[in-house]
Formats: C-alpha cells, structure tokens, sequence
C-alpha cells in the first residue's frame, strides 16, 4: 500500500517569545508539527503490516529550510521526499495550500492512502485534509484516532464524546489524525544517518503545471491578545482584605456565577 | 521589587523530559552532608529540604551549568545532560 | 559499526569550528548537538574578540551575525557608598576592522552550523552523545541512545562540564576550585535608549565590569554587554568562594542585588528581562588544561579548559574557535598520513602552544593564583573610590593640597604589608 503523508513545518512553537504583542520568529527553528508526526508515524505502522512505501509530501511556504527539517520524517520512516519551495508559496492561504498539494499528490501518482494530521500546530485551520481530499475526489475520514486497512479499505475509529464511532471508506481514501493514534517515534542518530541517502525531491510551482496563486484571504494583522493586570490592592486586616477580594470577584464573575 | 527567581525561569524555554536527569542520593545528604551547597550555589534556586528534611531538587528548571555538580563535596548527585530534545533551549543568551 | 571519518561531540564554537574546517577539505564529518540547535544550551557572556581569529577562516568573520563593535570599555569599582568609573574609548577598539563584538549564541551558534552545513558536514541537533567508546585505550567512536558509530578520529567539544571525557578517562572530573559560575539576564532595551545610557555612536557597543561590594568579597565581578536591542547582564563568581561561604547568601540573589544597587537602577530602568541563562565557566588556566589529544582523539573548546579571566577582558570564545581550527588541520594532516594516533594527532598542541592560545594561556600562568586574594574584591575597589571621593570632597573646612590629600589615601590603603606583597605578586601576571 502506498501512502503519502502530507506534512507540514512550522516555527517550534515553544521557542517563539512575544515582544510588543508580536511574535519573534527570528532564530526560532521550523520543526515538523506535532500531528504531523502522529500522521507519519500512523503511516510507518501501517506501511509494516502491509508493505508499500511512504512519502512525506511539504510545502515548504516561508520555511527556507524545509529540505533539511524535512529529513527527519525520513528518519522517522519515510521512503521519500517531496518538498514544494517556490516564493510564490511564501504565505499561502488554505486554498492555495490545498490546490498544490493536490496536485503534487497526482504527480507523485501511486497514492492509496493520503494522511495528514487533523491541524496544523501554528494556525490550526483544520481545512487542508478536506480540501484536498475533495480536489482529488476521494473519500474522507477526520479525527482518526485508529487507523487500519485491509481488504482495500481503511478503517478508523473516531472518539464522538459519549461514543465511539468505527468508520470504513474504500482506498483510496483520506484521513486526518488526532494525536491519540500513536506516540510517534524519536529517530535516533543510525536512522538519521540513514535518511541522508533517501531520495528527496524538491519541486517549484511549474514542476506541477501551476502559476503564482491568487490569495482570496490575507492576513491583516497577527498581534497576542493584551492582557493587562487590574493591580487592585487590597488593604486592611487578613479578613477584611479577603472579604474584598471575594466581592471583587464576584463582580468580575469569576465566582459566584 | 526584584522579579522572583521562578517568574525568570518563567522566560525560559525548557523541555520537559520524562526521567529526572539529576537524583540525588537522599541518604548521604541526611547522613553527611551539613553544608548543603547546592542550595546556595544554584543559580536558578532548585534545591530544597522538603518537611520530612529530604534533600529535593526541582531538575525541571534546570539551567544545566553544573555549579551543584561540582559543588557537592559529597558527591550525592548523579548528574547527567537531559536527552535529546529536552531541558533548557536558551532563545538568546 | 557504521564509520565515519570523524565524529564531532558538540556543536558549539569549538566543534562547528573544527568541522568547517574539515568539510571545507572534503573530510567526512559528522557534528553532534544535544540542543534544538547550536547555541541553545551555551551561554556566553557577551563579548567574541574576533582580531585574534580574523586569520582563520577570514570569509566568515565578514558575514559575523554580531550584535554591536564594542568601542567603549569601562571598569566600575565599587565601593562603600562611592564608586569609580574608568573609561577606556578609542578609535581602534571599534573601527573598520573591531576588536570585539557583542554577541548572543543562539544566534552566533546557529549561524556557524548554517555555515558548516553549507560546506557539506552533518550537524546532526537533540543528540545527546552518552559515550565515548574506547577500545585498547584508543577512542574509536560513540554511543548515542542505542546507536554505535565508529569513527577514525573524535573532537571531543563537549563544553566545560566533561561529563564524556572524564568518564573515559580522557580528562580529570571539573572541580569547583577550577570553576566560576556565570549567569545573566538578557534585558531589552530600545536600541536608542542603549546608545544614550552608554553615549555610543548608533550601532556601537560598550562592556562594563563591576567589581567589589557586588559579589561580597567572593571572586568575581558583574559584567554589562550592550547587544543591538538588549543587554546582557550578569555576575561571573568563584565557585568555591560561593560553596564555602556560611551568611546565607544564595548565588541567585546577588544578581538581584546587583540590579538593585544605585550605579545599575538606572542603567536597567524600563528594561524587559527576556531571558535568564547560566553557564559554568573554566578558571583554571593553563595548569588546568588536560592532555589534548590521544590515540583517535582530540579536546577542544571548553573542554579543553581554554578560558581566560584577566580580571578585565575574558576570553573564551575566540579561544574555542581558534581549538576548532587548529583541530581540524590536524585532522587533515592525520588523514594525510593515515596516522589518527596520538603521534599521528601531536601536531594540534604543538600548533595550540605555538599560537596565541597556549602562549597567551601561559603567559597568565599566575593570574587565577593572583584571583584568589580577597582584597582584589574587597579592599581594593574601596579604596580607589575613597582616595578619589576625598580629592573631590570639598567641605567647610580648610581643605589640604592635592597632593596630600592623594598622599594621604595611598599612604592609609595602599602602603602597607598586605597591599606591597599584593604588588609584588602583581608582577607576575
């Protein structure tokens, strides 16, 4: 069975420091997001028990490293990898992102299973998976949190609060997995050496037939949330100074509701 | 006022592993030790008694400088870097 | 056991050094970091002095992600309710060519690893090497997690805590005698704000060291870089004068004091603190620096214990660099020979005593014997403020000349046994 996991980097969240409310990316490494690897490593157990090859597809936007983050699904498994870099995909929207992955899926050709996690870790739209799998006209499965397939179908299990739902589409198929579905593998340092040799390609945008594409969504501003403190001081005797606090919470509705 | 010493580390960037990369043989701090160096001389202020008087030692702000390491005459520490991905990832400094 | 020509243990200064020069002559090189990145676990304190480097591998230093040339260097003592501030400004500190830069590490480091991977090496980040393998006494590769690789020759840069080295037998364990402790807050600043507090032409930097009443008497001092939108604050102290200590005092609190004092408050006033950072550093000279090489192996950096504190300019940085380079052309020449023994590998310390970093090493031989006498950070810095304050106090009495009132100060704090011998052993260093 072959599969293509469809992988996203993004600035490791942890190291990013916010100053004046916007984010400080400078110095901050890409990594391969968290469900991502939930997605790769999903794709590594599936490939074991029935054979085929994995590759990990990225669209590299604004990461100028992606070549090289990339390599790390390759360590974690992966048979091959794509990278699509070109500037014109330095900030794409959701749409953009969706049609070229699409079309590199096609290009890659042999696919029956296409796996991607359920977000992304930066922005989390949670919409690629679905476009892409309605562009290639393929069945669609989200929130997996168990994978199998067999038979030339896959079958996921989703947890819906009170219920467990079982779900089965013939391949080929897309799912998007939840971060229950595995703990994903740490590659040690043979399996990175070992990633080195792996084929990996990098396309641009006339590699699959496509032009600049037309944002239909732009950002207009990214600042954190301000949050600034009431610095209300209390005074008085212990007891007084705790009565006061309460009823000033419960003004603010924090209690008492 | 100074900032207090957790709200610094608060600024720090630290990646939490699983195992605790330092232990400290509880024993030998009951037994030998009266100095307690390490709670001088760390910088980021992780070394405490707790009630029953046992030696603890907050390893996940660990800055990883080693000063308690050295500093400890009694040797009651096994003091190893944190794995691979993990303890503190300094942004700047 | 997978082979690679040779492993580099550590991805700082010393090993990203020692590796681009290695890639660059097409040597198989594969450099392992423990941190997310190069620089994510080092600290520096703030200064690289590029001039004794600026030979070795001269394209790079062009292209230096610096923070500021550092122009003005000054030295604060301090004293009881007095200090005195020397300022040293010259047009050849900073310049077309400079001295010395400020610079952060996680920058700088990344930088460097960017740089070697350009040149075809492996820097491999989060792999924490767990061993040194060793074989009939020779290094013949590392463990990492379950992973065996063998390698013809390892650079062992692994930082200044030698956890692998001594383990192996390679060096002895660090003591805290031989050790400061460092730590910093980055504080940020408007680049402007910098520029006036300091009086620095736009894009300048300046170093300010403090000594005295700061480190209450233990082995030390404060230190100020100025970066390009922060600055790095911090104290560097002895260790053992730190461990031996009985008042209470924990290292962490004198950093908050420092910033407290009335000659800091205002230098700090309105700065975010973005980053708190500590690092252990070597202090031991040249008496400390282990055998550094052996049959299929080589010491570098830190490792090596190639730092210097002269009281007023520490350097460590330019030293790691300098190791890295003088590692790998002799590597290159082992490789050429086929030779990767300790004979085959003599040619690095030989290399090392015949340039500035053994001969500047050695000729501060005395300089942490010198360190160890308290009056330098008790005595001292008083009484230059206190001689300098009673020259410029002008009060209701009659005052007395110049001259004895300089007379007067040098012959109560500066002529007697303690101070004499302190001169005389000043001649050494």
């Amino acid at each position: 069975m072959d599969i293509v996991v469809c992988v996203k980097t993004n600035p490791d969240l942890q190291m990013v420091r916010i100053k004046n409310r916007e984010a400080v990316t400078e110095a901050v490494p890409y990594k391969i997001g968290d469900l991502e690897k939930n997605a790769l490593q999903a794709a590594v157990d599936l490939r074991a028990a029935a054979g085929g090859k994995v590759t990990a597809l990225c669209l590299a936007e604004s990461n100028r490293k992606a070549a090289e983050d990339i390599k790390v699904a390759l360590a974690m498994g992966a048979d091959e990898a794509v990278v699509i870099d070109d500037p014109a995909l330095a900030a794409p929207d959701q749409a953009a992102i969706a049609a070229v992955l699409a079309a590199a899926v096609k290009k890659i050709g042999a696919c029956d299973l296409l796996l991607f996690g359920e977000g992304s870790s930066d922005n989390y739209t949670g919409q690629v998976g679905a476009r892409v799998a309605e562009l290639l006209g393929l069945p669609q499965i989200g929130y997996a949190r168990k994978v199998e397939a067999a038979d030339g179908a896959v079958r996921c299990e989703r947890s819906m609060d009170d219920m467990i739902e079982t779900l089965e589409a013939p391949l080929p198929a897309a799912v998007t997995v939840v971060s229950e579905i595995n703990e994903p593998t740490i590659p040690g340092l043979m399996q990175i050496m070992k990633a080195k040799s792996k084929p990996l390609q990098v396309w641009a945008l006339a590699d699959l037939g496509l032009g600049a594409p037309a944002p239909v969504r732009e950002i207009v501003s990214n600042l954190a949330e301000e949050q600034d403190r009431k610095n209300i001081l209390f005074e008085g005797t212990v007891a007084e100074q705790a009565d006061a606090f309460v009823n000033a919470l419960i003004k603010e509705g924090v209690l008492g509701r | 006022m100074p900032m207090k010493i957790d709200a610094k580390l608060g600024l720090d960037v630290f990646k939490l592993d699983k195992e605790p990369h330092i232990v400290i043989d509880t024993d030998v701090c009951k037994t030998v030790c009266t100095d307690e160096a390490c709670v001088y001389v760390c910088p980021a202020d992780l070394y405490e008694r707790d009630d029953q008087g046992r030696m603890t030692v907050n390893w996940e702000g660990c800055l990883e400088c080693g000063t308690c390491l050295m500093c400890c005459d009694h040797k009651a520490l096994t003091w190893k870097y944190p794995s691979g991905p993990f303890g503190v990832q300094y942004r700047m400094s | 056991m997978e082979q690679v020509e040779c492993i580099i243990v550590g991805g700082g200064l010393a090993g990203l050094s020692a590796a681009y020069g290695l890639a660059s002559a097409g040597v198989e090189v594969m450099v392992l970091e423990r941190g997310d990145y190069s620089g994510a676990k080092n600290v520096t304190g703030g200064r690289l002095y590029v001039k004794p480097i600026r030979g070795f591998y001269p394209e790079l230093w062009e292209e230096l992600p610096y923070e500021r040339p550092i122009a003005r260097e000054l030295v604060t003592m301090m004293g009881d309710g007095a200090h005195t501030t020397i300022e040293i400004a010259s047009d050849r500190f900073a310049g077309a060519k400079p001295q010395s830069y400020t610079v952060l590490r996680a920058k700088l480091d990344q930088w460097l690893a960017e740089k070697v991977t350009e040149k075809g090496a492996m820097v491999v980040p989060n792999m924490k090497v767990d061993e040194l393998l060793r074989k009939d006494g020779r290094v013949i590769g590392i463990r990492a997690g379950g992973d065996e690789i063998g390698a013809q020759v390892v650079i062992v840069a692994e930082g200044v805590l030698r956890l692998l080295s001594s383990e192996a037998g390679l060096a002895a364990e660090p003591q805290a005698k031989h050790h400061a402790l460092g730590y910093k807050e980055v504080i940020e600043l408007p680049s402007g704000v910098i520029e006036d507090r300091w009086h620095l032409n736009p894009g300048e930097g300046a170093a300010q060291f403090f000594m005295g009443a700061c480190t209450k008497g233990m082995m030390g001092g404060g230190f100020l870089y100025t970066n390009k939108e922060s600055i790095s604050l911090g104290m560097v102290v002895g260790m053992e004068d730190m461990r031996r200590r009985r008042d209470g005092t924990e290292s962490w609190q004198l950093l908050d004091e420092f910033k407290e004092l009335p000659q800091i408050k205002p230098l700090v006033a309105g700065g975010v603190v973005a980053e708190y950072s500590a690092h252990s550093v070597p202090e031991g000279g040249i008496s400390q620096v282990p055998k550094l090489a052996g049959d299929g192996y080589l010491v570098a950096g830190d490792t090596a214990g190639l730092s210097l504190n002269a009281l007023v300019t520490v350097r460590g940085m330019d030293f790691a660099i300098a190791s890295g380079y003088f590692a790998a052309e002799a590597v290159k020449r082992a490789k050429k020979a086929g030779d990767f023994t300790a004979a085959g590998l003599a040619s690095y310390e030989a290399s090392l005593r015949n340039s500035f970093v053994l001969k500047d090493l050695e000729t501060a031989r005395a300089i942490p014997g010198f360190m160890e006498n308290p009056r330098l950070f008790t005595h001292y810095p008083v009484a230059v403020s206190r001689l300098l304050e009673s020259i410029y106090t002008i009060d209701e009495r009659p005052q007395a000349g110049l001259f004895k009132k300089a007379w007067r100060g040098l012959r109560r704090d500066f002529m007697n046994v303690a101070t004499v011998k302190d001169a005389w052993s000043m001649r050494k260093i």
